[in-house]
């Protein structure tokens, strides 16, 4: 497996595999990560990473087995077939917030959500300026409310970059970004916060002070004016020029197609109209 | 004292317009039969506090018996949104109390330790806060200055929950012992109703006590009804009936095909094992049954 890196550039590759590849590489060996429900990518980035550079890589999965080894991605990111070879099972729910909300442990959550604002607040409960009459009732805040506050380091992954999933400002702020932006979450005492956003179309970050989501890099074939199209506030660009997002290795799409996610269930969340 | 009921006589327990708690978490260890039971009583102005949710959830809203729910999440995950449960919130009919996961925990917790609140920082800078400012207060702690949110307690008056096995006392045994937040629900309530896969001899818990999950005086009933978390699954003996799911949701697209689904699928079969009849019976069972290891 220590080839992957020389591995040559795929030319056949899908923007689902560039996605899981862009995200495995922002966990490190040794890194504790964890992620939310029907989460096809972040664990087909977790394991990418593992099998790559990030052996040690400690992953917990939002429930069941800790540190599993499933020898493909299942139909559910919550059950059983995800908690093969686990090293323990996490009894309870409890247990698995007393490991999260200690401020030293699984640091960094990979998650998605249908709204993305410029500041890194997100949403997954209501779409609709009523909250109590909402146009379309989502999921749920779930665990998303609780990881946005806890000092944990978030990963959006968004597989619709649309001005409806990136939006000026959330309709309903299911979990705490930078807030309205510059040192807001710092001073409601809040740690960590939103790192990056792998969508299908770029990846992007935040400035270092007003916290506003830039562009760090456009996928091949994508244009910036494509990107700030599909952007419903103003992306802020960085100050040197805009490079291409590093397409996959040969390697690792050859991972995530033969071992990692053969069924495809990482092609679940694309393209869904919604 | 013999605890063991049948489904039905345990189900008669739960009252119209009580709060109820469902276990489980999402498609793992709904207690499905007991949720179908409910329905075909025909219980009204129920309060549901689901923390992580689906099917269940989805049931009771279709044969309206509920008023409100208590929830972080109900979904059918990768599967989409839980139809009824959509169409009711965002036509009013069904009035959604959300939370976090974490904020419905603490307010458990509150409710079971018999305090004022539970302060955490989860969800701290979050509109979810601001939706209910009397359970989920927002505070400052006067000697360090940090901000906290005030989780106050969240009564329950009854825990419905599915397990492996009991003894007839309602000694409980969740084996393997992934309870995901049915303890939460199971400490912060008045009575628990418990469905099991299996009545036990008591002398299996006295042999093997480490395995033991709730003792006999937190039960309050047990009902043995196997493959009681049909179409969710109860680990490791089955999955879930992804095929069911996906049935349930493509008729719910049309109300005349979910009437007939229902019907003939769902409410319709007087008893739990007319309901696998209707589902497949053998041929569905032995699909979603996971080999032994």
């Amino acid at each position: 497996m220590t080839d992957w890196q020389n591995s040559p550039a795929a030319e056949d590759y899908t923007v689902d595999e560039l996605m899981i590849a862009v995200l495995a590489d922002q966990f490190r060996n040794g890194d504790q990560c964890c992620n939310g429900m029907a989460s096809f990518i972040p664990v087909a980035a977790f394991m990418l990473a593992r099998l790559t550079h990030a052996p040690d890589l400690v992953w917990l999965p939002s429930s069941g087995g800790l540190e599993s080894r499933p020898d493909r991605i299942p139909a559910s990111t919550l059950e059983a077939p995800l908690w093969r070879d686990s090293i323990m099972y996490i009894e309870q729910y409890s247990d698995f917030w007393n490991f999260v909300l200690n401020g030293r442990w699984i640091k960094k959550f990979c998650v998605g959500a249908a709204q993305l604002d410029q500041f890194g607040n997100a949403n997954n409960s209501v779409i609709g300026d009523d909250y109590h009459a909402p146009r379309v009732r989502l999921p749920g805040t779930a665990g998303l409310a609780d990881m946005g506050s806890i000092g944990k380091k978030l990963y959006y992954w968004n597989p619709n970059h649309s001005p409806r999933s990136m939006v000026e400002k959330v309709d309903f702020v299911s979990a705490a970004g930078y807030l309205n932006g510059g040192d807001a979450r710092e001073r409601l005492g809040l740690q960590g916060g939103p790192q990056l956003v792998v969508s299908n179309l770029a990846v992007m970050d935040f400035h270092p002070t007003s916290k506003r989501m830039q562009l760090r890099s456009t996928h091949p074939d994508v244009s910036i004016g494509q990107v700030t199209e599909a952007t419903g506030f103003e992306l802020q660009m960085p100050e040197s020029a805009v490079p291409e997002t590093r397409p996959p290795t040969q390697k690792q799409v050859r991972l995530i197609r033969e071992t990692i996610d053969p069924d495809n269930m990482r092609k679940r969340e694309f393209h869904r109209k919604s | 004292m013999d605890k063991v009921l049948k489904i039905e006589q345990a189900a008669a327990l739960v009252t119209d317009g009580s709060i109820l708690a469902l276990g489980g978490l999402s498609m793992n260890s709904s207690p499905m039969a007991f949720v179908r039971e409910l329905i075909r009583q025909g219980k009204k102005n129920l309060t549901l506090v689901a923390i992580v949710n689906g099917m269940a959830v989805d049931w009771l809203v279709a044969a309206d018996c509920v008023r409100r729910v208590i929830s972080g999440l109900v979904s059918f995950e990768g599967m989409g949104l839980a139809p009824n449960f959509r169409h009711a919130v965002e036509s009013g009919v069904v009035t959604l109390e959300e939370y976090s996961e974490y904020l419905l925990i603490a307010r458990l917790r509150a409710a079971a330790t018999n305090l004022p609140f539970i302060p955490t920082k989860a969800g701290l800078g979050t509109d979810v806060i601001g939706l209910h400012p009397e359970t989920t207060r927002l505070e400052t702690d006067p000697v360090t200055g940090e901000a906290y949110v005030a989780c106050t307690p969240l009564p329950v008056d009854v825990a419905i929950v599915h397990a492996h096995a009991a003894d007839v006392l309602g000694n409980v045994r969740v084996d393997p012992k992934l309870l995901w937040m049915d303890n939460e629900i199971v400490n912060a309530a008045a009575k628990t109703i418990v469905t099991v896969e299996t009545i036990v001899p008591h002398s299996s818990f006295i042999a093997e006590p480490h395995r033991t999950t709730w003792p006999r005086f937190i039960t309050d009933a047990v009902a043995e009804v196997p493959w009681g978390a049909y179409p969710t699954s109860c680990f490791p003996k089955y999955g879930h009936d992804k095929a069911f799911f996906s049935a349930y949701s493509k008729a719910a697209r049309n109300p005349e095909c979910f009437r007939t689904f229902w019907d003939s699928r769902l409410a319709g079969p007087d008893t739990h094992a007319a309901f696998l009849q209707a589902n497949g019976g053998a041929a569905t069972v032995n699909r979603i049954r996971r080999p032994t290891t």
